[in-house]
């Protein structure tokens, strides 16, 4: 089969909502191909472009230039659509219908026998902690539990991508964690998974490749190591000295610093840390541990937004 | 068509299960109720007085709530952010619109044959049972009527908003109500110029003089000079038409 996802020199451009002459690139020449059995992490500020990517990528609004493709059929076509399992970001339901019956229209919708169908909500229901809710109004459910309706949907009809934008908003930190579950055990049945979450821990946790989109345009695209910039990367070794000695090299040595019974040295980069390694062992000190210090997700994220707002 | 006649059954279930619904049908029993009391202060016969008010308020409710929720059965889905999870599935646009159509006119079926038995218990009450045989043309009229006012109300609010796509609906449907009358009525008394115009709003919005034949059976006229086929022929032709055009917006439409 295809890749899940092929979006080739994609570009988005909307009109001003206030100068109708002028044109917002909500999205810039995005060109990514998303694989098969991995999960995919989009993330960015507000405004970034996620949203807008995944509407495309969902056929909701098409392109100004550029191509997608998904499993080799066009974005937005039934037969792509058959093979995709799709949360929006707040997702609303008809609050007259019931959780059973939401999960009929749409599994209906999606091909699925009426036998499969049975089977199908039963276990999805049960999957999300829903079915003992499952005959009561939508418009009864609490925040969470429409999250929760809302994933139950996007997986009834066993796609082989499911898209995901922010799908632990509303939750708890119990939910959270039942959510993340239940998206790494949708890799291990070797589904894709695209998600986006403004929760860059869970991004930073659950992706096997990342994207993150600054004002419309790719900022970085890879794995989370990939995508670290080498500057970012700090290196550091911890090592142990008598405490009768300890102001003495204070003195000598500015950026020690003191994590309960043990000191460390933080350096920018690895020739500077195996220096002052070797420094300190010519003392007659003891070094236990070193090795480079990689910046989480936010970091990058957040480093990267100062540097653009520079 | 297995997508069409989903969406049409939970449209139907979820627009069934709407409060407004039963508030504009206990409005309209209240309406015959006011009506049957009027009779008992009026000279002549009051199973006709009850039929004429009884027909008039089904056709005038099936209007209302065809206009009231046909304008919102897109907008909504839109606003309330329901259609990405809809288009999120193997389905056309045009078989949403049919089933959204389809759910919505069984509602108002539905609500006919409900008010039809509510007439028929009136009937029932005050000597004429079979009364409810003779009027069945003008039940099956209105229905069409109505059906036709949902594919306008559809494609008013697929123009625009919500509120001015009730006041094009309500507006395209009483020009379309009077023009017949309008025509003849002014005929000889306006320029030649204003007759045209009269004459061509005819021809472009739906002519409900069509659908009425309550007036002809209230008062014993029978089924003269009336051709359902053609009524039928005329209201699923508009229909087509209305709800084509409607996919042509529709289609052009981004989900944003």
């Amino acid at each position: 089969m295809d890749n899940p996802i092929v979006l080739q020199n994609v570009s988005k451009l909307f009109t001003h909502p206030m100068k109708i002459w002028q044109k917002v690139e909500a999205v810039s020449n995005l060109s990514i191909t998303i694989r098969k059995g991995e999960i995919t992490g989009i993330v960015g500020h507000n405004g970034a472009g996620k949203t807008t990517t995944l509407k495309m990528i969902m056929g909701f609004i098409r392109p100004t230039s550029g191509t997608i493709s998904l499993f080799g059929k066009e974005a937005g076509s039934p037969e792509a659509l058959q093979h995709i399992g799709f949360l929006p970001e707040h997702p609303y339901f008809y609050s007259h219908l019931t959780a059973w019956e939401i999960l009929t229209y749409f599994g209906s919708l999606s091909g699925m026998s009426s036998k499969n169908l049975a089977t199908a909500k039963e276990r999805v229901l049960k999957k999300v902690g829903l079915y003992n809710d499952k005959d009561r109004p939508l418009r009864t459910f609490s925040k969470g539990m429409l999250q929760r309706i809302g994933i139950a949907q996007a997986i009834i009809h066993d796609p082989e991508l499911i898209i995901l934008d922010e799908p632990m908003s509303g939750l708890d930190p119990a939910g959270r964690r039942e959510v993340k579950e239940l998206i790494l055990e949708l890799k291990k049945q070797g589904k894709s998974v695209v998600l986006s979450s403004h929760i860059l821990s869970d991004i930073e946790i659950l992706s096997d490749r990342i994207l993150v989109l600054t004002k419309g345009k790719v900022e970085s695209w890879g794995t989370l190591k990939e995508i670290i910039p080498t500057s970012s990367v700090q290196w550091i070794f911890s090592f142990d000295v008598p405490d009768s000695e300890k102001d003495a090299l204070f003195a000598e040595i500015k950026d020690i610093k003191m994590d309960g019974a043990q000191l460390s040295i933080v350096k920018q980069s690895k020739q500077e840390m195996n220096e002052t390694i070797k420094d300190i062992l010519s003392r007659g000190y003891d070094v236990y541990s070193a090795g480079p210090v990689y910046p989480t997700l936010e970091e990058i994220v957040f480093e990267k937004k100062e540097v653009n707002n520079a | 068509m297995r997508n069409i006649l989903t969406v049409a059954r939970f449209t139907f279930l979820e627009m069934v299960r709407n409060k407004i619904l039963y508030a504009l049908l206990f409005f309209a029993f209240f309406v015959i109720g006011l009506g049957i009391a009027i009779t008992q202060m009026t000279i002549g016969d009051n199973l006709n007085v009850i039929s004429d008010i009884g027909l008039g308020s089904v056709e005038m409710f099936s209007t209302i709530i065809a206009i009231f929720m046909g304008v919102t059965l897109i907008h909504q889905e839109l606003k309330m952010r329901t259609i990405y999870l809809l288009f999120a599935r193997p389905i056309r646009r045009w078989q949403y619109l049919a089933g959204k159509f389809f759910g919505m006119s069984l509602l108002i079926l539905i609500e006919i044959i409900f008010m039809a038995l509510i007439l028929e218990g009136l009937f029932i009450a005050y000597g004429g049972p079979e009364k409810i045989i003779t009027y069945l043309p003008a039940f099956y009229s209105i229905f069409l009527q109505t059906m036709t006012v949902i594919a306008m109300a559809v494609l008013c609010s697929s123009l625009t908003e919500i509120v001015v796509g009730a006041i094009l609906t309500i507006a395209f449907y009483i020009t379309g109500a009077i023009s017949y009358n309008l025509q003849y009525a002014l005929d000889s008394r306006i320029s030649e110029s204003a007759m045209k115009m009269v004459t061509m709003l005819r021809y472009i919005l739906p002519d409900f003089s069509y659908f009425n034949i309550k007036d002809n059976l209230v008062y014993g006229r029978g089924l003269e000079g009336i051709n359902l086929w053609v009524s039928t022929g005329y209201a699923l032709t508009i229909i087509v038409i209305l709800l084509s055009a409607s996919l042509v917006f529709f289609n052009q439409k981004e989900l944003l």
